[in-house]
């Protein structure tokens, strides 16, 4: 029987008719068509599927659908804003961050939870917030940097 | 992979909570944070019919400071037990143990009540359906034998948690609730050795509503050593919570608590008996490095050898009395 | 060095905005009106004969809306190696026996997943369990069960492609051993001979471990059949669209014309997405049956069982030298676990010779390899494939000669090391190669005299540093279907164009990297460009993105588009002013006379002007560069005859390593490689590719690996099979050794799959002298090293 969930997605109010067995991953990608979002393992194993709930970075493959009534969800969709990108997508891109691209929507929630806490991470710090996310393509240093050069351009200022 | 069908049930107090166990008895599974049961429920080691979610009931969440004790609340989420200020004050071994399970994400949903009563891991069960189909059902998947040793006497999966040997250590107890009874327990005798069943919770019909822990006193020293291949998403190998207090450089208390390396929390008790009343010596701490190494009877449920794991056990053991004990290489 | 406008510029990813904001479409994100959902039935065995299968429960559950076996697609075969010799030996679904568990043996399409997995679960199928093997020892008993009773007869695949030819004496390289599925043999000098008069000779063995690709985007493929015009559109997570069109096309029985490989963004592949897949056969077969979009997806368990592994090679290597260490002889034999299918074990074993002789001079040499059925999971191409192998074999035993003989490593690898104007036994010549200075730069940056000696001081410390060294080939391209790459420029009116390239983007960069090539050579903005990718009708053939030849061949085809589209603006302009082309230059889109650069022609005006004067030509520039352009031929996989390469990439790497004594523990401190990529087109893209290579080393070297037990796979996820995580990044230095490559597109060769190979033995090394302690096996397990230091402190004791 389904379950009625009123949520909130990048800003956006909804009423959804949900399965009780959905994740939040099959939520945003097959009910809601959100395919920024990504599956790499569906097992809570590798960060692809990260959002931000009530602006904390969690693996939507694990998150029941049913309980996000009440929350506030984000995307990726939502990290540029007025139609500019975001510093972190900027450096991202600048610095070669990115290859394949399908765990950079993760990463980057993920880097942006850490900025919002914690302005200005130490490298250590930074690599422990991404420790959840895999990515096969980069060998991670020019993310590490990428996350830095943010941290350090919001100091100066 | 797709959950299997259930009702998903929310009730917000403990006395809803109770009426729905007794109502669905053994139809149905509380449900915390969900990091281990969706996983487990995807690959069809668990499928109850009704998942009681706790995430509404107000009185299992919480820090709060009472009497000379923390109590927390078992829906505490591992990060908010990172974030509390109180908890990073009064209890830092606790922090630290909560920051070693799995991964920022990880520690984003699961909870304090879940990873205590998180279940035990092997490879031979910890798969998926068709994983365990080309295989065979071991034991615990409700087969004859366990495929580690090929016998048929007993389950020898894993005790995997972090925070329990913390919480052992620093001799925490819980409450625990069934639809006819509320009581409380040293954490120590809420697990059961029982590897289908390692705590007192695993049949069903029961739950944590509370954890307590004396605030430890302002000389106990305490630290959680995990050992694990990448220092993230990764269960323990071995983990190792260690307290101690000396006075006058006499060992005045001590506890020793394992994980990764049996059916259920490990106290080295031999080595802890050989620490009270007495001033650390190196002779002293590889006594009681080997004493604990030999006194467990690892499996190789994940891709470690039995001797290898003793071995860690070892070293860690003597690691973690010289830090303690103030001892520098 | 020159400097250009814009190639060799660290320029931002022309893909940077839609993947950073989530719009990039990957296939796994294709969802079409009206889709159905598939999932495949395997073997839970790993050898059995299909005695029955009865689909008639799962076909009655609602919303299943077919169900296939082998029996209905019982005469589709193909392979990624389908020769005369080794004709092809894979079926979408399994006919009468499955040979590895996970083997496909029905697919199920449904209106969701869930309902088509469910499905699975109603098909009963009556085995008849088979004796299996599972190690090529096993495998190549005398009496061992046979994997493959027989193969095909018919026209391979690669002679309709015309590069290969029947031909009677190439059957002298067959072999009378149970479950042999290839053999490449190679000899040039008297290896005999050699030996006598070598001063030391080694013989070691050594073993690597099965390991996988983990592309963050599972495998997955979308197939859209329209009946009425017979057209089927697919979207394919994938290195190579041409050849699973190809494939595909002759699978499905429909004419090329009617098969378009549409474009989406690939998720990673490192060599896992090229072989043609049952999923991808099944969801075509499936559309087409139903005439509705089909789409399967695998899942992570999936992906890691049945899709590819990179294959456990072991190796026995037998090597005399001087005793200066130049090394006189060398006796290679290896052996590779091919799994239940063929998979491109041909391929491996020719090329662990392909990357074994590209590195030192070596006047005696013996080369055996052999690919061995096993009932193990399917082994295919993975980043390097084969180079990480035998390059951890070479480059162990060389270190370990070097300090039998009390030599510093680096001079015996500068004294055996290739040079450029080098021609390789088989006729590869090394126009580029930037080895030597490799060599002193990574002995450098990872502070080799330095740290050796300060590391042999340091006695007391349980933790023991050390340094080690390695060095790799790659080519630049092979001859591989479809053996070349096109491509075509159309401008637009105000000088801007867009590039049509059959590239397929799958992390590389090969997108900006194009980019950048046509702009600098036409002579407009990085910003002025727009590239049209990875579609089949769009898009001019392309060799793929698995043969590391992105930057020589299909950047060579580019610039030759660019130079062609310039080469008519210029005409054009000349007509307009009344001089000749070759007195012309251009800048800022503006074409001038060089000697009076008042006369001027805007580009704009020029194509403005084609249109009138040329007959409404707008302006279209066409380029095509074929891999080897000497040879019509494929070098022979079992002789290792003809040429491989037009251009081989050099890297020289280093580690630096600390070992916990006591733990076993390995943490690589610093990683270091110098990369003869022959010219950087994108500065930050080659980094970004190097410092991933360097990651997957360290991580098959240190904590990879799928372990195996009776052919089923015990880690089938991220969180047992243990690739790095941020937290393992070691410092890395990567630095390029620009040797200009002559065939290259201003200098480019390879880059992005070798600096892989070269992490393992220089990890190996370093841990050799950190502890004097040499392991032979990838990758090193921490219990492994652990006793081979007691052991070595037990040995030490009892002196």
């Amino acid at each position: 029987m389904k379950k009625i969930i009123n949520t909130v997605i990048n800003g956006k109010e909804y009423e959804l008719a949900l399965e009780q067995n959905r994740t939040l991953l099959e939520v945003l990608r097959e009910e809601l068509g959100f395919t920024e979002t990504k599956k790499g393992c569906d097992q809570g194993e590798c960060g692809a599927c990260t959002v931000l709930l009530d602006g904390k970075p969690v693996s939507s493959c694990l998150v029941l659908g049913v309980n996000i009534e009440g929350k506030k969800v984000m995307t990726i969709e939502a990290l540029a804003t007025d139609g500019r990108l975001h510093p972190l997508q900027e450096a991202f891109i600048n610095q070669g961050a990115i290859q394949c691209g399908f765990c950079t929507p993760g990463m980057l929630l993920v880097a942006n939870a850490l900025l919002n806490n914690n302005p200005h991470p130490t490298q250590v710090e930074i690599k422990e917030a991404i420790a959840g996310n895999i990515c096969r393509c980069t060998g991670y240093v020019k993310i590490i940097e990428a996350i830095e050069t943010v941290a350090q351009e919001t100091k100066t200022c | 992979m797709h959950l299997p069908k259930f009702d998903y049930l929310e009730p917000e107090t403990i006395r809803e909570t109770c009426q729905l166990l007794k109502t669905y008895q053994g139809e149905s599974m509380i449900i915390a944070g969900g990091s281990d049961l969706i996983v487990a429920m995807k690959q069809r080691l668990k499928t109850p019919k009704y998942l009681i979610g706790l995430k509404k009931v107000a009185s299992l969440q919480g820090i709060a400071e009472e009497n000379g004790e923390l109590i927390i609340g078992p829906l505490t989420t591992l990060q908010d037990l990172v974030d509390s200020a109180t908890v990073q004050e009064k209890m830092p071994l606790l922090v630290q143990a909560a920051r070693e399970v799995g991964s920022p994400l990880i520690r984003s949903i699961a909870t304090i009540g879940g990873n205590l009563c998180l279940d035990n891991r092997c490879r031979y069960y910890n798969q998926s359906e068709f994983w365990r189909k080309a295989n065979q059902q071991c034991i615990k998947a409700g087969g004859r034998k366990c495929l580690i040793t090929n016998k048929t006497d007993r389950c020898n999966a894993t005790f995997s948690s972090d925070l329990a040997p913390a919480l052992i250590a620093m001799e925490a107890k819980v409450t625990l609730n069934t639809p006819e009874s509320e009581r409380i327990i040293s954490l120590a005798d809420f697990y059961t050795a029982d590897s289908t069943k390692p705590n007192q919770a695993s049949g069903g019909g029961m739950f944590l509503s509370k954890i307590r822990i004396p605030l430890p006193t302002q000389s106990l020293r305490g630290i959680y050593h995990k050992h694990r291949k990448r220092q993230s998403i990764d269960f323990p190998i071995v983990g190792l919570a260690g307290t101690m207090e000396f006075a006058g450089g006499v060992c005045q208390k001590a506890q020793l608590v394992l994980t990764g390396v049996g059916s259920g929390p490990i106290i080295a008790n031999t080595a802890v008996n050989k620490l009270l009343g007495q001033r650390l010596t190196s002779e002293l701490i590889n006594d009681c490095a080997l004493a604990a190494a030999t006194g467990i009877r690892p499996y190789k449920t994940d891709l470690t050898t039995p001797s290898y794991k003793r071995k860690i056990v070892q070293l860690l053991v003597a690691e973690t009395i010289k830090v303690l004990g103030g001892i520098s290489e | 060095m020159k400097e250009y406008r814009v190639v060799g510029k660290g320029l931002p990813r022309i893909d940077g905005p839609e993947k950073a904001t989530g719009k990039a479409l990957f296939t796994v994100d294709v969802f079409l009106p009206g889709m159905l959902y598939g999932r495949i039935l395997r073997s839970p065995y790993g050898m059995a004969r299909i005695k029955n299968i009865d689909t008639n429960k799962a076909l009655s559950l609602p919303g299943v809306k077919a169900i296939i076996t082998g029996r209905d697609v019982s005469d589709v075969r193909y392979a990624f190696v389908d020769t005369p010799r080794y004709p092809a030996d894979e079926q979408p679904l399994a006919v009468d026996k499955v040979r590895y568990i996970g083997d496909e043996v029905a697919a199920v399409v449904a209106v969701s997943e869930a309902i088509a997995e469910e499905a699975l679960s109603l098909i009963q199928v009556e085995y008849e369990i088979l004796p299996a093997v599972y190690t090529p020892e096993e495998a190549m008993k005398p009496g061992a069960p046979l994997i493959h009773e027989e193969h095909r007869e018919g026209v391979s695949a690669w002679e309709e492609w015309g590069v290969a030819q029947k031909s009677s004496a190439d059957q002298n390289n067959e072999i009378n051993i149970p479950n042999v599925s290839s053999r490449s043999t190679v000899s040039f000098g008297n290896v005999e001979q050699g030996f006598l008069e070598a001063d030391y000779v080694r013989e070691d063995r050594f073993e690597t471990a099965a390991t996988a690709h983990c592309a963050m985007e599972p495998h997955a493929a979308v197939a859209s059949y329209d009946p009425y015009s017979g057209k089927l559109d697919l979207w394919l997570s994938t290195m190579g669209i041409f050849l699973k069109r190809y494939v595909l096309s002759k699978a499905l029985q429909l004419p090329i014309s009617k098969v378009r490989v549409r474009h989406s963004y690939c998720g990673g592949a490192f060599g896992g997405k090229i072989d043609v897949f049952p999923y991808e056969f099944c969801a075509a077969y499936l559309s087409m049956k139903l005439g509705k979009p089909v789409k399967f997806e695998l899942d992570r368990e999936e992906v890691f069982t049945t899709t590819r592994q990179r294959h456990p090679i072991v190796i026995n290597i037998k090597t005399g030298v001087k005793k200066d260490g130049t090394i006189v002889a060398q006796d290679i034999k290896v052996i590779a676990d091919n799994g239940g299918y063929r998979g491109s074990g041909a391929v491996v074993v020719f090329l662990c010779h392909g990357f074994s002789f590209p590195i030192y001079t070596v006047p005696h040499y013996r080369y055996e390899g052999l690919a061995v059925y096993t009932n193990n999971p399917i082994r295919g191409p993975q980043r390097g494939h084969g180079a990480p192998q035998i390059r951890f074999a070479i480059d162990s035993q060389l270190d370990q000669i070097s300090r039998d003989l009390g030599l510093d490593p680096i001079k015996v690898l500068l004294k055996n090391v290739r040079h450029q104007g080098d021609i390789l036994p088989n006729g590869d010549r090394l126009n580029s190669c930037g080895l030597t200075a490799g060599i002193e730069g990574a002995a450098k940056a990872v502070q080799w005299q330095e740290k050796r000696i300060q590391f042999a001081g340091a006695c007391d410390s349980h933790i023991k540093r050390g340094v080690g060294i390695s060095l790799c080939a790659m080519f630049s391209g092979a001859m591989y279907y479809p053996f070349a790459s096109a491509a075509m420029v159309k401008l637009h009116d105000d000088g801007s164009a867009t590039l049509f390239t059959g590239a397929q983007e799958i992390g590389q960069g090969c997108y900006t990297t194009l980019a950048q090539v046509l702009a600098e050579e036409l002579g407009i903005e990085y910003d002025d460009v727009r590239v049209v990718g990875g579609d089949t009708e769009l898009c001019p053939i392309d060799l793929g993105s698995f043969l590391s030849g992105g930057a020589m061949i299909t950047g060579n085809a580019v610039k030759l588009a660019a130079a062609d589209a310039k080469a008519q603006l210029f005409s054009v302009a000349a007509e307009i002013l009344g001089v000749q082309p070759s007195t012309l230059s251009c800048s800022n889109k503006q074409i001038f006379v060089i000697k009076d650069p008042s006369k001027t022609v805007s580009y704009a005006a020029a194509i403005q002007g084609s249109i009138y004067r040329r007959n409404g030509n707008p302006i279209i520039g066409i380029g095509s560069y074929k891999g080897n352009p000497e040879t019509d031929r494929y070098p022979s996989l079992a002789k290792a005859k003809g040429l491989f390469t037009s251009a081989y990439g050099f890297a020289t790497q280093a580690a630096e390593v600390e070992v916990d004594t006591l733990t076993g523990e390995v943490t690589l401190v610093k990683a270091v490689t110098f990369h003869d990529c022959g010219f950087a087109l994108n500065k930050t893209i080659v980094e970004g590719q190097v410092q991933a290579c360097m990651s997957m080393g360290q991580g098959q070297a240190l904590s990879e690996e799928i372990v195996l037990e009776k052919g089923q796979v015990l880690n089938p996820s991220f969180l047992n099979y243990r690739l790095p995580i941020s937290l393992d990044t070691p410092e890395v230095i990567d630095k390029l050794v620009e040797t200009l490559e002559p065939n290259g597109p201003f200098g480019a060769k390879e880059v992005g799959e070798g600096a892989v190979a070269g992490m393992l033995a220089a990890v190996a090394n370093a841990i050799c002298d950190a502890t004097g302690v040499r392991i032979h096996e990838m990758p090193i397990r921490a219990e492994k090293l652990l006793a081979a230091l007691e052991e070595k402190e037990k040995a030490k004791k009892s002196s």
